[in-house]
């Protein structure tokens, strides 16, 4: 369908457009092609495949979610997910928050321990809590046992979104202004400081459900069928319904990014909260 | 309304960097007493320990007889306003105002009232729905004032609150800041760098040095009769010279080659003593000579021989720059009077002996 231009030229309403060299364009399209085309085979292979003489369409789709494996797997995987944004937001707002106000000497002790699961593989991770873990029998043969453990591989994501979200505020005269108005240390850090930092904690959360959705080796380890597990074992088996499992587990995620967003939207952006200050 | 006395106070920071060397201070109640002194004079650190945000090393902080060192800075029931906006950034300027009344749990429909009287008082009635970052410095500090005051505080603390913000709206709102205090009675101390702040809105001013309180007066006696040095030098332009005692009993001291008679109500210098002469820009009177000798050489008018060495335009006066001989001088005179004046001209410098102020060389 053809365009149509209502108004002046482009050119004269924001001025001379400079033209992008071609090898910056070329860059670009190798980029989005680099992320696009393994999303497009996905989804060109979750369709593939014949069954009974005919294309398959949405059959795969259908077998995903016909299968009781997948409603219990995935409903595990949230409810863990759940679990450890939980548990990771009440670990680390206080302490951050305290470490902010009342021990900023801790900070660099913070840094370097937040980084720490970045640089300690997960299998190496495991090895070490499963003797640790058995002490707990209750807990141990518990999927929740789970949760418990991705709050240490949440811990550099939320800390460090909590981390920025702190010093974009100026947390101490917030806090002695509270402080001088009466509130005590719980009041300023729910009333003033935490409706300061949702989009912070918000941010940080995401990435805690992304990395306890997508945990597979520990889940495997411990032989919980969380979802990743689910879909390793499918992927065994069918690859067109394994490449089924792969777009909804994209799409449910690009959904909870788009009302993350949406929630977040509705806070302040850090942006307004500096200029404040 | 809340009687404060800081007694001993002394506070030591890491590094051995003293903040408050004893430090003694009484404001009375209803009094608006200024700590004026200059970066890290201890004045910020003060208000603080007296706020509740820092502990001293010693010493106590009494408000109506009753120490309240123990008590954290939540329960003193003192207002305070703070050098960078404090606003809370996810509250509109009313909830701001309503949040120490919210703590205290207060009726809804009372927090709202007392919210929109006191963001009235302030002037900001049309702007109660406005967000920090929605209203200007001058605004924010307004509210902070505000919020400060709404649950009706025994003291109202205010650091350098006025600071961050531009010259005609820092008048503007210093004038405020005074007429609230006025109209509410409410005890007051207030810490700022700006002299002219400290001597324009305050019962007393307390200028501090290096931990300590210099002196404790009234503006007008801080600015006339400087007991120190370095209140005389901090507070305001001054001129020093140095001179040595010739009599005590006749109060006159040589300064150069020139005889000076001193009449200020204080002298306490022996014969022959060194002394500093510090004496105001607008004590200072100039008369144009004709052959430079400065007229009177002394004793009866007290005229320095001199030369003009700069004429700067302030506005209403001039201030001009004359070399007598022992030192450049400032004088402050009227803007019609140096528009006779030129540069390099001879000029007799007149000193009003009754503003000369003599204090021991240091």
């Amino acid at each position: 369908m053809a365009a149509v231009t209502v108004g002046p030229p482009p050119a004269r309403r924001r001025g001379r457009r400079r033209r992008l060299p071609a090898w910056h364009v070329l860059w670009i399209v190798v980029a989005v092609a680099y992320f696009l085309v393994p999303i497009v085979s996905l989804v060109q292979f979750s369709f593939g495949g014949v069954v009974n003489g005919h294309s398959a369409g949405f059959h795969w789709y259908g077998t995903v979610f016909a299968d009781p494996n997948f409603r219990s797997s995935f409903w595990l995987s949230v409810q863990i997910a759940i679990e450890t944004v939980v548990l990771s937001n009440l670990l680390l707002i206080p302490t951050t928050f305290w470490i902010h106000l009342r021990l900023p000497r801790l900070r660099p002790v913070m840094d370097f321990v937040s980084v720490l699961p970045f640089v300690v593989p997960p299998i190496v991770l495991i090895v070490g809590l499963i003797p640790f873990l058995r002490l707990f029998t209750f807990l141990y043969s518990r999927p929740e046992v789970l949760a418990f453990i991705y709050v240490v591989f949440a811990l550099p994501f939320l800390y460090r979104s909590l981390d920025a979200g702190l010093r974009a505020i100026n947390l101490r005269t917030l806090a002695e202004a509270s402080a001088n108005c009466g509130g005590s240390t719980w009041s300023t850090l729910v009333r003033v400081v935490l409706p300061n930092l949702r989009s912070a904690v918000i941010g940080g959360s995401f990435l805690t459900v992304a990395i306890a959705m997508g945990e597979f080796t520990i889940s495997s380890l411990l032989s919980f069928n969380t979802f990743p597990v689910y879909l390793f074992n499918i992927g065994q088996t069918t690859g067109n319904e394994a490449a089924a499992l792969s777009v909804i587990s994209l799409l449910l995620t690009w959904a909870l990014m788009v009302s993350l967003y949406l929630v977040g939207r509705g806070g302040r952006t850090t942006a307004q909260v500096a200029a404040t200050r | 309304m809340a009687r404060i006395e800081l007694r001993g106070l002394r506070k030591q920071f890491g590094g051995g960097v003293v903040a408050l060397d004893r430090l003694d201070l009484d404001v009375a109640s209803g009094e608006f007493v200024s700590l004026l002194g200059p970066s890290g004079c201890g004045k910020t650190t003060a208000l603080r320990i007296v706020a509740g945000f820092e502990l001293p090393d010693e010493g106590e902080v009494l408000v109506d007889g009753a120490d309240v060192l123990h008590l954290p800075a939540s329960r003193r029931n003192m207002g305070m306003v703070f050098q960078s906006y404090s606003l809370f950034p996810n509250m509109s300027a009313k909830s701001n105002v309503e949040y120490p009344l919210r703590i205290r749990r207060q009726p809804r429909a009372e927090r709202d009232r007392r919210a929109r009287e006191l963001l009235g008082l302030v002037g900001l009635a049309k702007q109660v729905d406005r967000y920090p970052h929605q209203l200007s410095g001058g605004q924010q500090q307004r509210v902070a004032l505000a919020r400060a005051l709404a649950h009706e505080p025994g003291v109202l603390l205010l650091d350098e609150p006025l600071s961050a913000l531009d010259a005609k709206v820092r008048v503007q709102l210093r004038e405020e800041v005074r007429r609230i205090q006025l109209e509410l009675g409410i005890t007051t101390l207030y810490v700022t760098h700006d002299q002219e702040e400290a001597l324009s809105i305050s019962d007393r001013v307390a200028v501090m040095s290096e931990g300590r309180v210099e002196q404790v007066g009234t503006p007008a006696e801080v600015y006339a009769r400087p007991r120190t040095a370095f209140v005389a030098s901090f507070v305001g332009t001054v001129n020093r010279l140095e001179a040595r005692v010739v009599s005590s009993v006749e109060r006159t001291v040589r300064c150069g080659e020139v005889v000076l008679t001193v009449a200020a109500d204080v002298f306490d210098h022996s014969d022959g003593s060194s002394v500093a002469l510090y004496l105001r820009p607008e004590d200072v009177g100039l008369r144009p000579t004709l052959n430079g000798d400065g007229g009177g050489g002394g004793g009866g008018d007290n005229g320095l021989p001199g030369r003009v060495r700069s004429v700067t335009f302030l506005g209403p006066v001039t201030r001009v720059g004359v070399d007598c001989g022992l030192g450049a001088l400032v004088a402050d005179v009227s803007s019609e009077t140096a528009l006779g004046l030129s540069l390099d001209q001879p000029v007799s410098v007149v000193v009003d002996s009754a503003r000369l102020r003599t204090l021991a060389a240091s």
